[in-house]
């Protein structure tokens, strides 16, 4: 199904993606931690969601979840009114072409002893088809779009082009195959500062361009409100709190979500760090209660024997906690 | 009453690889100054030349690489003047360095206690045992470190206590100068601001002085007290930190490009503009100043003279735009 298919199933500012009760789970030393716990969400044709956390938050297992690289072990995904918890075989090659990744290192997700038309002209041809010449018209658009020069770079080998091209060359191969739904994973942090926004921004037009859906993974919350629509704060597999991205970094009421914000370089600054403890969480299954009981200043009893229940707090702003804190910015 | 003597005086250093295509210059005349008790910021993308020159500072220098001219004072000595044996001494007992990955710098075969152990070997050969563990104890609790962690090898610890412990080790022989090159960088931002208060509070304490290498604008902005930016291996700009972040033109136009090139948490207008190009190739450096391929200020004068740093009212700036001399040539601008 290409993205054209989709207009007519999906319209603009409805659901493309819903995401309910997602859980993961791996294996460690004969046990299961959980990586993802009963995460619900959905994505609006032509928006993006950020989705924020520190590493082992599991974003971007969600993130592999999403393309179906993982297999969830409970609950279920929907992309464009299609289940696709559990597809297999042609239904995920299809799949596939409206689902496509970004990922973190532009460095290793590029084959080194292929030139840069090459990365470009399979997908396109098995996607496409047609004349070689209309298959390289459509390589030399794409890269056009994305800011390289076709005459240029199409003979190039990766190792010849810079990070932020090679990123670039990343995002017109996920484009290659027309698709509605991008997971994008950290896909700047590797980038040397001064062509990071470059790439945002490039991202940026291709949504408003192309009404491309985006679930963006970073752990970066300055650029997860430039770039997201609006903001998921992950912690330990959980999702802590949502809401539109000014609002979130605004008018945070999660205790962790606070805590974030005044760790981020540039920030509101605080004197001390809002935690009792600096320790990772506990991931196990057994776990019960809030994952970020142990670290939080509020927590109380309650926190530590059941998980909160996600209630919105305002309209559109959901936080999954049993002692909201008033915002101190209003 | 003399003069108070620079913990760190880099004057006109040039640095050097080798390479088939020639000698390649990655640090070219950089002069840089360190007072007692001070935090100096670099900042600079990857490839201006910033870890090279900590390497050099520390007489570490890798490879092919080599001092081509210039002297490093650490403390008023030269540290490429100075006996093998003594250097060997003088290093991490008066200038330490802590490393970027802490995975990779820690043994994974030893304890952290056997570890630490090493530095008192080899500088305190005079230290009983029993001293050299009370000592490592009460480093590893400077930096909230629990003494059950000393046996621990280091993949039982986290990113966050292995990058504490390295620190705790180049604080070990309470030096003079520490040098710090993206002590953060892999780390997760509660982690990381955990670590910088810590080591806010240890250097206000202990007085030690602090050059604290990044790529990320605005936590050298925070930590520092003097930042020097850092483009194609020289230094393009040495300013206070105090209103750094906010956007004004009396900066290096790479400094105002890289300010505006990150979104920023609390500013209203988010609208952020990338710097045009590529980061530069040292192998073929651009003629006249390095920035002026990617420069929106640049005219003839700048492809064909380097300019020098020079005073702009509190600043030190190295652009031909700031030089009320070259004002003629700028009229497309004024």
């Amino acid at each position: 199904m290409s993205s054209k298919a989709i207009e007519k199933i999906s319209p603009l500012n409805q659901p493309l993606v819903e995401v309910k009760d997602l859980v993961m789970r791996f294996p460690l030393h004969k046990d299961w931690i959980r990586a993802v716990d009963k995460v619900s969400f959905h994505i609006d044709r032509g928006e993006v969601l950020s989705l924020v956390g520190e590493s082992g938050s599991g974003k971007t297992t969600i993130g592999r979840l999403l393309l179906r690289i993982l297999e969830p072990y409970r609950g279920t995904m929907s992309v464009a009114n299609h289940d696709i918890t559990h597809i297999r075989g042609k239904n995920l090659v299809s799949y596939r072409r409206m689902a496509q990744m970004i990922f973190q290192d532009p460095f290793a997700s590029l084959n080194p002893v292929k030139t840069v038309e090459s990365h470009l002209l399979f997908p396109v041809k098995k996607h496409r088809g047609g004349h070689i010449q209309q298959i390289n018209a459509v390589v030399d658009e794409l890269l056009t779009r994305v800011g390289l020069s076709p005459q240029e770079t199409r003979r190039k080998y990766p190792h010849e082009l810079s990070g932020g091209q090679r990123q670039r060359l990343a995002i017109a191969r996920a484009l290659a195959v027309e698709p509605a739904f991008l997971v994008a994973d950290e896909p700047i942090s590797m980038l040397d500062v001064s062509i990071r926004a470059g790439v945002l921004k490039l991202m940026n037009e291709l949504k408003r361009e192309f009404q491309l859906s985006f679930l963006y993974i970073t752990h970066d919350l300055a650029s997860a409100r430039y770039f997201g629509d609006r903001i998921m704060v992950l912690y330990a597999g959980k999702v802590m709190e949502s809401a539109m991205s000014r609002e979130l970094v605004r008018n945070p009421w999660h205790p962790y979500t606070k805590l974030l914000l005044a760790a981020t370089p540039g920030g509101y600054h605080v004197e001390s760090l809002p935690e009792k403890v600096n320790e990772p969480p506990d991931l196990s299954e057994s776990r019960r209660g809030c994952p970020f009981a142990p670290r939080c200043l509020y927590s109380t009893r309650e926190c530590f024997d059941n998980m909160p229940e996600t209630q919105e707090i305002s309209p559109g702003h959901f936080i999954a906690c049993y002692h909201p804190q008033i915002p101190s910015e209003s | 009453m003399p003069k108070e003597q620079a913990v760190l005086d880099v004057e006109d250093v040039s640095i050097a690889y080798e390479s088939s295509q020639g000698s390649v210059k990655a640090v070219t005349d950089v002069f840089l100054k360190l007072m007692p008790g001070g935090i100096l910021g670099l900042v600079g993308e990857s490839g201006s030349g910033k870890s090279t020159l900590a390497s050099g500072i520390m007489h570490l220098l890798k490879g092919s690489a080599h001092l081509v001219s210039g002297h490093i004072r650490v403390n008023g000595q030269d540290v490429y003047a100075m006996d093998p044996k003594l250097l060997r001494k003088f290093r991490w007992d008066r200038m330490s360095m802590v490393f970027q990955s802490a995975m990779t710098v820690l043994n994974p075969v030893m304890t952290i206690e056997e570890q630490m152990a090493d530095i008192f070997l080899a500088h305190r050969p005079r230290m009983s045992k029993g001293e050299i563990q009370d000592r490592s104890r009460s480093l590893l609790n400077m930096v909230h470190i629990a003494d059950k962690h000393a046996k621990s090898y280091p993949h039982e610890l986290s990113g966050g206590m292995k990058q504490r412990i390295v620190i705790a080790m180049a604080l070990a022989l309470e030096p003079d100068l520490v040098i710090m090159d993206e002590p953060t960088t892999a780390l997760d931002v509660v982690v990381q601001r955990s670590i910088l208060d810590q080591i806010k509070a240890l250097q206000k304490e202990r007085r030690f002085s602090v050059l604290f290498i990044s790529h990320d604008f605005s936590l050298v902005a925070e930590i520092a007290s003097t930042v020097a930016v850092m483009y194609a291996g020289k230094i393009v700009e040495v300013s206070e930190s105090q209103g750094l972040t906010q956007n004004d033109l009396h900066h290096h136009p790479y400094t105002v490009g890289l300010m505006r090139a990150i979104p920023r948490l609390t500013h209203e207008d988010v609208e952020i503009e990338g710097i045009a190009g590529n980061p530069p190739n040292l192998v073929e450096l651009p003629s006249g100043c390095a920035y002026h391929p990617r420069c929106p200020l640049a005219t003839t004068i700048c492809e064909n003279i380097s300019p020098e740093l020079q005073a702009v009212q509190r600043r030190l700036i190295a652009c031909h735009y700031f030089d009320p001399k070259m004002r003629g040539e700028f009229s497309h601008v004024f």
